[in-house]
């Protein structure tokens, strides 16, 4: 299943970038070189059959010019609160997309996605995780998924 | 065909994607409105000739399910295209938003191209 799930999840992720934030995936990345590290981090529990967790976290670097792509503006006029929303909106899109692709998803609802800023990065959801390099750095997504519980 | 849009979602950042891809679409727009909530939405409209709405499902306040079923419920936005916005793409929640009374939906990530289908096909027109 985990196979499954990180496959989804690395297809969902690229589609995202590429789609609504116009950032292509360069190569997939050891996301566990991310750990230790001043990290933009975007997190959110869901409800549903299945229920679970989503995290995202990105170089500094990485979620600014995301920032910058989806909004249109350039990375100098971004805004601390602008790169807040937008970190948030990737973990919702991504997570929503995988789980909609998952075939045994029945239903589910993406609780608000909360965006922080740790000194040194340690991952919060334990599940399946993929790391991508982006032009100005890396990024990774985490998603656990409980198909026993509501 | 110039049309007045609103856009219906919690989040700035979204709701200013949306005019941005919108722009790009080639869809012609008079003037775009926006709203945070089905509540604030429902207030907008009475107050502008809406032509078409664009609408998130999970907001505070009221959500999409409920603003589409206030809207179809009776009074004069019974018949205003609501297009559904949403990254939940299940065969339930698609069902359920379209029975209630949307006529189109269309799953985050998207860009021009699908939007500007989904819009012609439900107003009838073609920007080509």
């Amino acid at each position: 299943m985990d196979g499954l799930i990180g496959a989804l999840l690395y297809s969902c992720s690229e589609h995202v970038l590429e789609t609504m934030f116009f950032a292509p995936v360069l190569e997939e990345v050891d996301a566990a070189a991310s750990d230790g590290h001043s990290r933009v981090t975007s997190r959110l529990h869901f409800h549903g059959k299945p229920c679970g967790d989503f995290e995202v976290d990105a170089d500094p670097a990485v979620a600014r010019a995301l920032t910058a792509g989806f909004l249109g503006i350039e990375e100098s006029d971004v805004k601390p609160l602008q790169e807040d929303e937008v970190m948030a909106e990737f973990c919702n899109m991504t997570c929503g997309s995988a789980l909609s692709s998952l075939g045994r998803v029945e239903y589910f609802s993406l609780e608000t996605p909360t965006t922080l800023r740790p000194a040194e990065f340690a991952p919060v959801v334990e599940g399946v995780r993929r790391g991508f390099l982006l032009d100005q750095g890396t990024l990774s997504v985490c998603l656990r998924v409980d198909f026993d519980r509501n | 065909m110039a049309l007045q849009i609103l856009i219906v979602d919690d989040s700035p950042a979204m709701r200013s994607f949306i005019k941005r891809v919108l722009k790009l679409s080639g869809i012609e727009v008079d003037e775009f409105h926006e709203a945070g909530n089905g509540l604030e939405a429902l207030s907008v409209m009475l107050n502008n000739p809406i032509d078409a709405v664009l609408t998130d499902i999970n907001m505070p306040v009221m959500d999409g399910e409920t603003f589409v079923r206030k809207l179809r419920g009776s009074g004069p936005f019974i018949a205003t295209p609501v297009v559904v916005i949403s990254t939940d793409a299940t065969t339930q929640r698609i069902q359920t938003m379209l029975s209630l009374g949307a006529v189109g939906y269309l799953q985050k990530p998207f860009g021009p191209e699908q939007l500007r289908n989904e819009l012609e096909s439900v107003l009838g027109v073609n920007y080509e």
